[in-house]
């Protein structure tokens, strides 16, 4: 069933995202981006409570918060602005754990960044909770005196932890000195937990897009001007709170477990944030349907480390040669390789991937594909990722074939200038938005390769004109077929493009003894 | 502009009255009109010491500086709390001692939803102990009754003061005792 519904997610946020794309392009689409935007959040919350902090007094907590309030030039819309931004980050972590899950991208290497943002998402939850019962008006008592009455389920207190809230006197100053310091101490594991989280990946991107930074700053400052937060009552012990201007995203729990026995609660949030935790465990394929991390054959490994610097996961590391040549070999580490492949498309001599995904069995696949397609000089071939617009499933996009691959990072170079030298009129490599891709980096590198002469870089010699690179999601089939149609305009400007036989493609750094002709079978 | 950019400015707009919204969705919590009687206090309890008379030969068998005769267990004892309103009991429970041996004080902590109105609220709270056991009348039965007046939302507390004596606090004017 879990599958199932990952299924029914996937279509859903598929078309989602090809939604944004339409109105706010790929670049500035905020459901790309909802893991920087809780890290642009959490920036904006810590700027913003920084302010606050300023004119917040424990001793006079309510009526110090109203005066920030009576700021109408400041404290007004940055207390405002604090608190939709608090909401905001619970919404983007929302957006971003559900897309990672209808990804599958839960599980292996990836159980670590999915656990930590199951703490994160807790830890923020917290943070929240402290953040409003700071302001001790009725919505802060109904959170203090609901959170007591959980909390006394748990047998490790003397006495009950309601007794503080019983009214009989005006709660401490330690109370909110208590909770003021937990409110600024908990940020601090955030960042902490933030960095766990993003541990196993190489060149991390924390903040979103400028512009979508300060869009999203300037659209939460002007609703916090114009719909600015006001004081709700102040609470009072020996009123039960009525009309509370309530917090969806940090209460939600509020209406159900009011209605509930605290060891009830327990066991409904033992249950959900085990069921959270355990996704990895439920996502992972089995071991037979499971992709085989990369490996290197130490055969053709030259130990230029191009492997080592384009993997987006860390999970390769040079190590010294014990085969009696000298410098250095590369070295998967299974427990960190995701399988994307894109070691495969980084080496030059075809040494490194995935088990039959590496350049040499790409060199394999794409020779089998042309015979078997029998394209010619007027034919577009589209090489298409399986989780753009020409993805797993779709054999035809225009009239042109598709040739798929697990990700266009992992595509060696040598296939496009197989394709073009075997008298392909034009290929057109449609990949996923390069702020989707399931790999992180995949379509950058190839960018890289083929335009910016990064190793295992295309060849001068390959006809860059009959080259085109799109992004199009996998609900953007429409914008596919435009760019094949606008391809196929542009290659008919050119000469007919000339078919040779018997190619021979060079590899750098082929250890002599063997040739990639003979791996290949050219 | 195209319209598609001016639909999307719009909707971004939306999205965040949205996302602000969330902050601010009056509920009410109370809903029904209740009012509530709170009964908070912590007592130390009344110690109930089990006595033995040890033989000869079991004392022999202690080193010298251990041969009491009477080797005594304490116990806290646990209250019987019953509170009526207007006649009706709202509350009949045993209140045991805190902690795992049940050796720490004992703690009262009830909210007791009622229907608001004017009403006789009495409170006895009294340590069950074994008959013949001779306790202190003063601490091992508490015993409180005074006439409340609650509003709806009103919650009246009754508690302790320092002293041991009970004290009821409400948000309006003090009840009579």
């Amino acid at each position: 069933m879990i599958r199932r519904f990952r299924a029914w997610g996937r279509i859903v946020l598929a078309r989602l995202d090809g939604w944004f794309n339409s109105l706010y392009t790929w670049r500035y689409n905020p459901l790309y981006h909802s893991g920087a935007l809780v890290v642009g959040c959490f920036v904006i919350l810590l700027f913003t409570g920084l302010y606050l902090l300023l004119f917040y007094r424990i001793g006079s907590p309510y009526e110090s918060v109203g005066n920030i309030t009576a700021q109408w030039w400041g404290g007004r819309w940055i207390r405002g602005l604090h608190r939709y931004i608090s909401d905001m980050a619970i919404v983007a972590t929302v957006v971003h754990a559900a897309r990672m899950f209808v990804q599958g991208r839960t599980w292996g290497p990836r159980a670590l960044a999915w656990m930590s943002g199951v703490v994160l998402l807790g830890v923020f939850f917290l943070c929240g909770w402290t953040g409003y019962v700071m302001v001790w008006d009725v919505h802060g008592q109904v959170l203090a005196t609901e959170g007591a009455r959980i909390m006394d389920a748990l047998p490790i207190f003397a006495g009950p932890i309601r007794r503080t809230f019983v009214g009989e006197e005006a709660l401490p100053q330690a109370f909110f000195f208590l909770n003021l310091f937990a409110h600024i101490l908990i940020p601090v594991g955030i960042a902490l937990v933030l960095w766990i989280h993003v541990s196993r990946l190489a060149r991390t991107y924390l903040m979103p897009p400028k512009p979508l930074f300060w869009t999203m700053t300037g659209l939460f400052t002007l609703v916090a001007i114009v719909w600015p937060i006001g004081m709700a009552p102040k609470a009072d012990l020996l009123r039960l709170p009525t009309e509370v201007p309530f917090d969806i995203a940090y209460g939600f729990w509020l209406p159900f477990t009011q209605q509930m026995g605290p060891g009830w609660v327990w066991l409904a949030v033992i249950a959900a944030v085990a069921s959270a935790l355990l996704v990895p465990a439920l996502m992972k394929p089995k071991a037979e349907k499971a992709p085989a991390p990369s490996w290197v054959n130490p055969r053709f490994c030259t130990g230029c480390e191009q492997c080592y610097h384009d993997c987006p996961y860390e999970a390769i590391d040079m190590i010294r040669r014990d085969d009696g040549r000298e410098g250095f070999v590369g070295f998967v580490n299974p427990d960190k390789c995701v399988s994307c492949g894109i070691c495969s498309g980084s080496c030059a001599p075809m040494g490194v991937g995935p088990p039959e995904r590496t350049g040499r069995d790409q060199m394999v696949e794409v020779k089998a594909f042309m015979e078997e397609a029998s394209l010619g000089g007027d034919d577009i071939v589209i090489i298409g990722c399986f989780h753009g617009a020409a993805g797993e499933g779709i054999r035809e996009v225009a009239g042109a074939k598709v040739y798929q691959i697990s990700c266009v990072g992992s595509l060696h170079t040598s296939v496009i200038e197989y394709f073009i030298r075997a008298g392909v009129g034009g290929v057109m490599i449609a990949s996923c938005p390069p702020r989707d891709c399931w790999n992180r980096e995949g379509v950058t590198w190839l960018e890289e390769r083929v335009y910016n002469q990064r190793e295992a870089e295309l060849k001068d010699r390959v006809d860059r004109r009959r080259l085109r690179i799109v992004y199009a999601a996998e609900a953007e089939l429409s914008v596919l077929e435009r760019e094949v149609a606008s391809f196929r305009s542009q290659m008919s400007a050119l000469d007919r493009a000339l078919s040779e036989q018997n190619i021979e493609i060079d590899v750098a750094c082929v250890v002599p003894e063997v040739s990639v002709g003979e791996e290949i079978g050219a | 502009m195209s319209a598609a950019r001016v639909f999307g400015a719009g909707l971004a707009i939306a999205m965040t009255f949205a996302v602000a919204w969330l902050s601010r969705a009056p509920t009410d919590f109370a809903g029904d009109g209740d009012a509530l009687i709170r009964l908070s206090w912590r007592v130390d309890g009344v110690t109930v010491e089990a006595c033995e008379t040890l033989s000869e030969e079991e004392l022999a068998k202690r080193p010298i500086h251990m041969r009491n005769p009477q080797a005594c267990i304490g116990t806290i004892a646990p209250f019987e709390l019953v509170a009526t309103l207007g006649g009706q009991t709202i509350v009949h429970d045993t209140i045991w001692p805190g902690g795992i041996r049940g050796d720490r004080p004992i703690y009262v902590f009830r909210d007791i939803p009622v229907i608001p109105g004017r009403s006789v609220l009495s409170v006895r709270f009294e340590a069950v102990v074994p008959e013949g056991t001779e306790v202190d009348s003063a601490v091992s039965r508490l015993t409180w009754e005074g006439e409340i007046e609650l509003a709806p939302d009103d919650v009246a507390l009754l508690t302790m003061d320092d002293h041991g004596a009970f004290v009821l606090r409400t948000p309006g004017p003090a009840a009579s005792d």
